[in-house]
């Protein structure tokens, strides 16, 4: 574990009510994990259920700590990311209060300050979400 | 509805045609998500935008809808209460089999698209 809880807002510029990472867990080469335990108070749940916004957010935000980690790495301010897009993105079920939520995101190609990167959710050894997706940041 | 008063707010809904509608909406600006994204700066996170277009999908067919996939996503500019005050959605719920739907969407305001989306919803078994 590199880094958890409150640690992680110095790898990310969100901050609470909408922080949805909780973990960093490992980062090797262009392959880094993550992870969100879902709690009841979390902006994105609703019936005991996180929604899929917030599973989206959760990778965007996965994606945003392993740029600003690698940043961090080199001595760089910690970017702003967004999302500049969402494709072939599919939920497969809403995870539970209470579920432990571990991503893994894989950097791809990085053209024109837009890195393409995909996303792997899972909840035990059960795959809740993937997708891929474009993050802009900010200069 | 998990956003519906509070990221945003309806004021004007019309049904164009049989599958399509327009909604124009307000984007409030005390919205709790403003504090964290980002403090100081605030920015309409690109997902409350997908969600917003999920509980309007869910108005047209009158059912909780989860969304299973998105096919395609396009944020082409940054909005926020203060860039944006007011936009339009337009929306086209089209179903495809029983219970499920494809929705496309746009978020615009007169001068700027700031929202392209493609995806595949169904009707929430509760």
């Amino acid at each position: 574990m590199l880094y958890r809880g409150e640690e992680i807002e110095r790898l990310i510029p969100q901050r609470a009510p909408i922080m949805m990472v909780d973990a960093f867990i490992d980062a090797k080469g262009e392959v880094a994990q993550t992870g969100l335990e879902v709690l009841a108070s979390n902006f994105f749940c609703e019936d005991g259920c996180l929604t899929e916004p917030g599973i989206i957010e959760h990778i965007a935000q996965s994606a945003s700590a392993f740029a600003g980690y690698k940043a961090l790495c080199q001595d760089l301010p910690v970017p702003i990311g967004y999302i500049g897009e969402v494709k072939k993105c599919h939920i497969y079920r809403l995870p539970k209060v209470g579920d432990n939520l571990k991503t893994t995101i894989t950097m791809g190609a990085e053209v024109n300050r837009v890195t393409i990167l995909t996303g792997v959710t899972r909840v035990g050894e059960e795959t809740v979400a993937d997708t891929s997706m474009k993050i802009f940041i900010e200069e | 509805m998990l956003l519906e008063n509070k990221f945003y707010r309806i004021i004007k809904e019309e049904k164009t045609e049989s599958d399509s509608s327009v909604y124009e909406l307000e984007l409030l600006p005390e919205c709790d998500v403003y504090r964290g994204h980002f403090p100081g700066k605030p920015v309409s996170p690109g997902v409350c935008e997908i969600e917003t277009v999920k509980e309007l999908a869910m108005r047209v067919v009158g059912h909780r809808l989860f969304i299973t996939t998105v096919n395609q996503c396009r944020f082409r500019a940054v909005a926020s209460p203060l860039v944006c005050p007011k936009v339009k959605v337009l929306l086209e719920v089209a179903p495809v089999s029983e219970g499920s739907y494809k929705v496309i969407a746009s978020m615009a305001d007169a001068e700027i698209v700031y929202m392209e989306f493609k995806g595949e919803m169904k009707e929430c078994i509760v």
